[in-house]
């Protein structure tokens, strides 16, 4: 054991310390990268990876020898490393677009709807056939967009600095302007994204009772309801299971888990083929009953309780298996006595079953909330275009959509636009959400307050 | 005080109860009178049902009245034929209940042996079996294997994957039968260790021979003629996946649990909050790294992609587990001249298996149903996953591939549900000695 530097000195000489160690090998590495490159040109990039892994660890050598209480944080820099690269800075960067209005129309290609046929009759201007306002859609100005030149394989972007009736002026002009055979040539109109500050936010919130507040209203829901129903059921099931006079017990454990142990992409789409309401088995079956074709995944109301239905099913065997779990630290001592004390089964359920699962159970419930709150798969594959519309919202906040699956279709599919600048904004609230639903799980479950010292 | 916390609980409960009795009432005011094509309409059929059920439960009770008195005259004693009845009454709502969590999988895998599509269609079925004719039941009089044969069309398959196939089969059925002899005789000791070694080079064989598959084998014109190639690449994915978490999560988790370093308490909530951002909304951002990178349409750049989403549990529940084992057999290796990280690797690594066991196929598992992001990354039919695959079946022409969607689904399913029911001891340990502390 080494003696660290106590306090938030030593927390601030670590840090810097890795830091330096990090950022020197990433230095190192591109540099050895580059050189590798100039003996063998198409070297992919990933091997970039490579070369910044090889220079840092003989530079983390050469800092735990100067700094020896650094080798406690070597065992959490692989993980470090790995949650930098791949979540912080995904994270970083979602964040930022949340505040742009990058999309499908703005992400910063040129817009091939906008193409024009071009010659260039100076160094830096371009005659077009027509107005270049109207081919390019710049509307009144074109000063100042951003366009790009191309034809044959030579490509550039430039920026437009005048205009006449039918010329634009370049900033500057490009390699291949002068040049005999380059061919014929195109200019296209660059979308680019930019800063549009809180407008994604007042966008939301100025639309919030027809989409956030009922979308929000409904994961709520979504997420309590299954989380009681599973629950009430799986206590139920994992008590009658626990009773040792019970016979063939084990059989019905292990033929009861089997939807948990299927993957739930394949069983989400199951469902939503069995609840469909002409064809689906479960309103065949429900016909033999005498009973008529529910409409499981068209009507709002039974859409919902369709999904609350397949919840149960999904996760009846995760609770059974924590009640069972957490029924078989309660030592049959306890209901002998109760049972000499004469209290009856009800009131031994009662005293000692209940306030002991409870306790075990708490976080089981606050963890299967946390889930079903982002529970994306079972939305989004059991109805994927969210239920019926709510009257006057958003094709991508349908009735029985949750905050996640919203977010999802506004930024990746069609209905939303791709408007990733707008889905980014919905995820930054999902967080938000998240990690308050954390903060109470954790403060109830006491899980950090023995770390917190 | 207590009476008026109790009191209002109730209300609010009987609150609740009332308004979901009267929004189920609207609701089913609100169904339109029509029957599901194809189906068979009994009217009062529910009241059948139910009398049916009554009766059964009647039955019950005459048998274990009649039988507790029989067997009360024949030993003499007397005893109230309750238990019997209480007994025999849960055996049956068990039934009923496995009765309603199979129907669906019945309904699959009856689906996936009906070359017919029956799904959306307004066939009849003639039978003389009313659940047959209804469609509740799968209709396996034209049964046959054309929805599994479309899975594997135009594969090619050399000589040697043949001798596989049939080394693996032969395999199978011997760990099957030494499981059997188990049983029989449970007093043999070689017996486990033997089954256990043929399942470990079933398991070894079978993952050696699906990496050697190629694409190039796979020449059918069709989606999903590469099936196979899917559930490669999705058993490539998982395995990795699960196994980059176990390295990941195994050092970290260690540090949380045995080291008190200055910043300890802020890097463990940094390690559990960050996964808190729905990580696969960070898409364009993740893709955006990839193509950097040159790692678009590569199971690394996927696996990469995945590598930050498995970091946050994996230590969590590994600190849970290393603090729950006495740092004394450390210590001692450490008094006999064991630096740290030797400790760590010989004394406490082996201590953990079972949990890297459980992190292993937890992430498997997640990643096996997991399809926004590695569609995202995933071009081309040829490196699908099977998630992405059966996505693709249903959107669009469900009706036209329900049968295929239904044999790939059997055969998609069959590797998580091996692995859940062999390492179910895993699972249900993990989540007790990891996640739950007392």
């Amino acid at each position: 054991m080494t003696r660290h530097p106590t306090g938030f000195r030593g927390l601030v000489l670590a840090l810097a310390a890795l830091t330096a160690a990090v950022g020197l090998s990433v230095v190192a590495g591109a540099l050895l990268f580059w050189v590798v490159r100039l003996r063998i040109p198409d070297l992919p990039n990933y091997l970039l990876l490579a070369t910044i892994g090889i220079a840092l660890l003989p530079l983390l050598a050469l800092f735990r020898r100067r700094f020896p209480f650094l080798s406690d944080w070597y065992y959490l820099l692989p993980a470090t490393l790995f949650l930098l690269a791949f979540t912080v800075y995904p994270i970083v960067l979602t964040t930022a677009l949340a505040f742009t209005n990058f999309s499908g129309q703005n992400y910063g290609r040129p817009d091939r709807a906008t193409e024009t046929a071009v010659a260039f009759v100076a160094p830096s201007t371009l005659r077009f056939s027509s107005d270049p306002r109207q081919a390019l859609q710049c509307g009144d100005r074109c000063v100042g967009i951003q366009v790009e030149v191309y034809g044959g394989n030579e490509r550039s972007r430039l920026k437009v600095t005048g205009e006449g009736p039918t010329t634009l002026t370049l900033d500057r002009a490009p390699s291949f302007a002068s040049a005999a055979g380059a061919g014929q040539l195109y200019v296209a109109k660059i979308n680019n994204y930019r800063f549009i500050g809180l407008r994604n936010f007042t966008y939301i919130l100025s639309n919030a009772t027809t989409a956030l507040w009922p979308v929000f209203r409904w994961n709520v829901v979504f997420a309590a309801a299954s989380v009681i129903t599973t629950a009430l059921m799986g206590l139920l099931l994992g008590v009658v299971l626990n009773d040792s006079k019970l016979r063939f017990r084990n059989f019905y454990r292990t033929a009861l888990i089997i939807s948990w142990a299927l993957p739930n992409i394949i069983t989400i789409q199951m469902w939503n083929a069995l609840l469909n309401q002409q064809f689906g088995a479960i309103n065949r079956m429900l016909g033999l009953l005498g009973i008529y074709s529910v409409p499981w995944l068209t009507q709002t109301e039974w859409a919902k309780l369709g999904i609350l239905l397949v919840n149960l099913w999904l996760g009846l065997p995760f609770m059974m298996t924590a009640t069972l779990g957490a029924l078989s630290t309660i030592p049959t001592e306890l209901y002998e006595s109760a049972q000499i004390d004469g209290a009856s089964p009800w009131q031994a359920f009662r005293g000692i079953t209940l306030p002991l699962v409870r306790t075990a159970f708490t976080p089981v419930l606050l963890t299967s909330f946390a889930f079903n709150f982002n529970n994306f798969n079972l939305i989004y594959l059991l109805l994927p275009q969210g239920g019926p519309a709510i009257p006057g919202g958003m094709a991508t906040a349908n009735s029985t959509d949750i905050l996640i699956s919203w977010a999802y279709k506004t930024a990746f599919r069609a209905e939303g636009g791709s408007a990733y600048g707008l889905g980014s904004a919905i995820a930054l609230i999902i967080f938000v959400v998240t990690v308050g639903i954390s903060m109470i799980n954790f403060k109830v479950t006491g899980a950090f307050r023995e770390e917190a010292r | 005080m207590r009476l008026a916390r109790t009191g209002l609980g109730w209300l609010l409960g009987l609150a609740v109860i009332g308004y979901g009795v009267g929004l189920f009432r609207s609701m089913v005011a609100s169904v339109p009178h029509r029957k599901a094509f194809g189906s068979v309409f009994i009217a009062n059929g529910w009241l059948t049902a139910l009398l049916t059920l009554l009766g059964a439960v009647v039955l019950l009770l005459v048998v274990s009245v009649v039988a507790t008195a029989v067997s009360n005259r024949v030993r003499g004693r007397v005893r109230t034929p309750w238990p019997l009845f209480r007994q025999t009454v849960t055996h049956l709502g068990l039934w009923i209940l496995i009765v309603v969590v199979y129907y669906p999988v019945v309904q699959v895998v009856g689906a996936s042996f009906d070359p017919r599509n029956n799904l959306f269609s307004f066939r009849q079925i003639k039978s003389s079996n009313v659940l047959v004719r209804a469609k509740v039941l799968p209709d396996l009089s034209r049964a046959g294997l054309e929805n599994y044969a479309k899975l594997v069309e135009g594969v090619i398959v050399p000589t040697w994957q043949w001798v596989l196939i049939v080394v693996l089969a032969a395999l199978l059925v011997l760990s099957l039968a030494l499981g059997l002899a188990r049983r029989w005789n449970p007093g043999v000791h070689g017996l486990e260790r033997w089954q256990n070694r043929t399942l470990l080079s079933f398991a070894g064989l079978l993952f050696a021979g699906l990496m050697a598959l190629s694409p190039s084998q796979f020449t059918g014109m069709s989606t999903e003629s590469h099936f196979v190639l899917w559930a490669r690449n999705t058993l490539l994915l998982s395995g990795a996946t699960g196994l980059l978490a176990v390295l990941l999560t195994a050092s970290a988790g260690y540090a949380f649990a045995r080291f008190r370093f200055p910043g300890r308490y802020g890097m463990l909530m940094v390690f559990v909050f960050i996964q808190m951002f729905p990580g696969f909304l960070a898409l364009i951002a993740i893709y955006y790294l990839l193509s950097t990178l040159d790692l678009i349409n590569t199971f690394s750049g996927l696996l990469l992609a995945y590598s930050g989403g498995v970091i946050s549990f994996g230590t969590w529940v590994f600190k849970g587990y290393v603090e729950s084992l006495s740092p004394s057999l450390e210590e001692a290796a450490m008094i006999d001249g064991a630096s740290r990280f030797q400790a760590f690797l010989r004394v406490l690594l082996p201590l953990a298996a079972p949990m890297f066991v459980f992190i292993f196929l937890l992430q498997f598992v997640g990643t096996y149903s997991e399809f926004v992001l590695a569609s995202l990354v995933l071009t081309g039919v040829k490196s699908w996953t099977v998630g992405i695959g059966l996505y693709n079946f249903t959107t669009g022409s469900f009706s036209t591939r329900w049968g295929v969607f239904a044999a790939a689904s059997v055969l998609g399913s069959l590797p998580i549900l091996a692995i859940f029911y062999g390492f179910q001891r895993y699972f249900v340990s993990g989540y007790t000695a990891g996640a739950v502390k007392e």
